[in-house]
């Protein structure tokens, strides 16, 4: 798993390629809870490149969420592989989250 | 050298005798031998005693030991003589000597030696880490000579510990400033003699300093320190015995950890044994009767204790209800939301008015919410409610997978969740679904520890075998289909440990 971290005006873009499962989750959750230090948090996760995510990685994100919304904040997710997207419909976190089809697209909905 | 001359006459006085009496037979008047102008010994015992016209020196390097007398004769034989005697003499008289300093080191060495054994058995009885480094120092300075001293130990994850005799020599602030000074120093030991110049070196009232460090588990994690040894510094051979003590502190303080340790874990794994049996006990330890349903429950834990349940809920009067949950993450903080999740749960089932999957699920979340976001985890849960008479299942899935659905008359397929997991909103937007419930319906509600387990190579069971494997095990009864996904799962992961608990329920429609 690669883990690459920009930034795109007040947004922080987290962006994961590889497998993120029990193995690459506490990475993950480490920047995670890095970047939502400081108010307000707002994160997009790329996800664009994950082939494959468990429910470690699901509990991560969820985290990583509830940590944007307390510091007023919000996380985005965008760019999921349809195998992806459907653990995330299996669990209904297509509901907690809000999920884009790309990057920009996440980006604009912070713009607004 | 004092004294050796007497002590070598009466020791060998039956030689000297010898040759007193060869002078004799020589015609030599009188023998005698003398030390600091004092006779030792004469010949003839009855002559009255008179300094020789003779006389030879008995040296040893530069000093004089003594002189061999001899009186009347005067020839050039006879100096000659009495000279190469004295000379023998002297010789004898030196080994004499070293031999006396050999056997005085050996003795002082075994009585180290002894002292070493002894406090090294005593140390065995001291019960704690401050005792045992009190009495070593105490001990190591008697042993030593020194008046007074520390020793030290900065344990990794443990307080450190700092012991002085006598009680207050320096403050305890400077104490550490010294040991660390001299801990920086990076050698096997450090000496500081009372004619050193800087005197930075010296804390007030310390006259000479000598301090070892000790290794602890590989790293320098202690020290002792030997201050004052008066009159004289700390020679060679005591730098040697306070390495000796040293390495014994440092054995004895090993032990104390391994021991501590050793307590510690047994401590915590009779506390989680006794969480286990706690949570064990909490999951229904009878399976109902149920009209209707073929019923099967179980769970295994990865670890001690587990953050996922199972439950079944039959009260007379009241409808049947089954749950199963997984927390997120592990140990003993998932076993305690378990215990939350699955108390809520039950509660509302068997007590609230006209309950049904939907109320329990969403009260379950009003409940735990804000704990459970307050702790960043959530509970994926899955509760069903059976009602024989329509041969109905509803239920209320917030969040939880792998749930398996399979109508006697086709495929097994997975039934997505209608919510998210408890915990993850206020508000959790769940509702009550439904499925028919026929005889030779089944449905399976396990945890991902079956679907996420993995083998060597890091792939994992997946979805699509736990359903290749009901469709096949479909004609067996619960009991069989559940015992077919475990031994499935571990004959996939060969030898790859157990890594996420399992757990599930197998219920299958059967002709009331």
């Amino acid at each position: 798993m690669d883990l690459t971290i920009r930034s795109e005006g007040n947004v922080t873009i987290l962006e994961i390629s590889g497998r993120f499962d029990n193995r690459t989750a506490p990475a993950v959750a480490e920047e995670l809870e890095k970047v939502t230090r400081t108010e307000p948090a707002r994160l997009v996760v790329n996800m664009t490149n994950v082939s494959f995510v468990d429910s470690t990685a699901l509990a991560t994100l969820v985290q990583g969420l509830k940590r944007c919304r307390q510091r007023r904040g919000e996380l985005y997710l965008c760019g999921l592989q349809n195998q992806v997207y459907m653990i995330f419909e299996l669990t209904r976190l297509d509901k907690a989250f809000t999920i884009f089809p790309d990057e920009a697209n996440a980006l604009q909905a912070f713009e607004n | 050298m004092a004294d050796i001359l007497s002590m070598l006459v009466n020791s060998q006085h039956d030689r000297f005798d010898d040759i007193a009496e060869s002078w004799l037979a020589m015609g030599a008047t009188s023998f005698s031998i003398w030390e600091n102008n004092q006779m030792l010994a004469h010949w003839p015992q009855h002559h009255q005693i008179q300094p020789g016209e003779l006389v030879a020196p008995i040296v040893a390097g530069d000093a004089i030991l003594g002189e061999l007398h001899v009186t009347g004769l005067a020839d050039p034989a006879s100096v000659m003589r009495l000279k190469a005697e004295a000379g023998i003499i002297s010789y004898v008289s030196q080994l004499e000597y070293d031999l006396d300093m050999m056997t005085s080191e050996l003795v002082q060495h075994q009585d180290q030696l002894l002292a070493i054994y002894k406090l090294t058995r005593s140390m065995h009885s001291q019960m704690t880490i401050d005792a045992m480094l009190n009495f070593s120092l105490l001990e190591a300075l008697r042993m030593i000579g020194a008046q007074s001293g520390f020793a030290a130990i900065v344990p990794t994850n443990q307080e450190a510990l700092l012991v002085q005799y006598p009680e207050g020599i320096l403050d305890e602030a400077a104490l550490w400033r010294y040991f660390w000074q001299m801990h920086t120093r990076d050698r096997e030991f450090v000496l500081i003699s009372m004619h050193e110049q800087d005197k930075l070196l010296l804390p007030p009232g310390v006259s000479n300093v000598l301090f070892i460090p000790i290794n602890i588990r590989n790293t320098v994690a202690a020290g002792v320190g030997f201050l004052n040894k008066p009159e004289e510094d700390f020679s060679a051979p005591d730098i040697k015995l306070a390495r000796a003590i040293a390495s014994q502190v440092s054995a004895q303080i090993e032990m104390f950890l391994l021991y501590h340790e050793t307590f510690e874990q047994a401590k915590l794994q009779s506390e989680m044994d006794l969480a286990r049996r706690v949570q064990l006990n909490l999951l229904p330890q009878h399976l109902p009767m149920v009209t209707g349903l073929d019923l099967y429950a179980t769970t295994r834990p990865a670890f001690k204790v587990g953050g996922d349940f199972y439950d079944v809920i039959a009260n007379e009067q009241r409808p049947f209800f089954f749950s199963v949950g997984d927390i997120t993450g592990k140990g003993l903080s998932a076993a305690l939301l378990m215990t939350m999740a699955l108390s809520a749960i039950r509660a509302k089932a068997s007590f609230m008015p006209n309950p049904t999957p939907e109320t329990i699920m969403r009260q379950s979340n009003e409940d735990l919410y804000n704990n459970f976001t307050q702790l960043g985890v959530f509970a994926t849960v899955f509760i069903g409610q059976y009602l024989p008479e329509q041969q109905q299942m509803v239920f209320a899935n917030a969040g939880h997978s792998p749930v398996i659905y399979r109508p006697y008359n086709t495929h097994a397929r997975l039934l997505k969740a209608a919510s998210t997991a408890i915990g993850i909103l206020p508000d959790i937007f769940c509702t009550n679904e439904n499925i028919v419930f026929r005889p030779g319906d089944i449905l399976v509600v396990a945890t991902d520890g079956f679907s996420e387990a993995c083998n060597q190579q890091e792939s994992m069971f997946g979805y699509d075998r736990m359903l290749d494997l009901i469709d096949e095990k479909a004609d067996r009864s619960a009991q069989e289909i559940a015992e077919a996904l475990f031994s499935a799962v571990e004959q996939f992961r060969e030898n790859h440990p157990q890594e996420d608990d399992q757990t599930l329920i197998v219920l299958k429609g059967v002709a009331a």
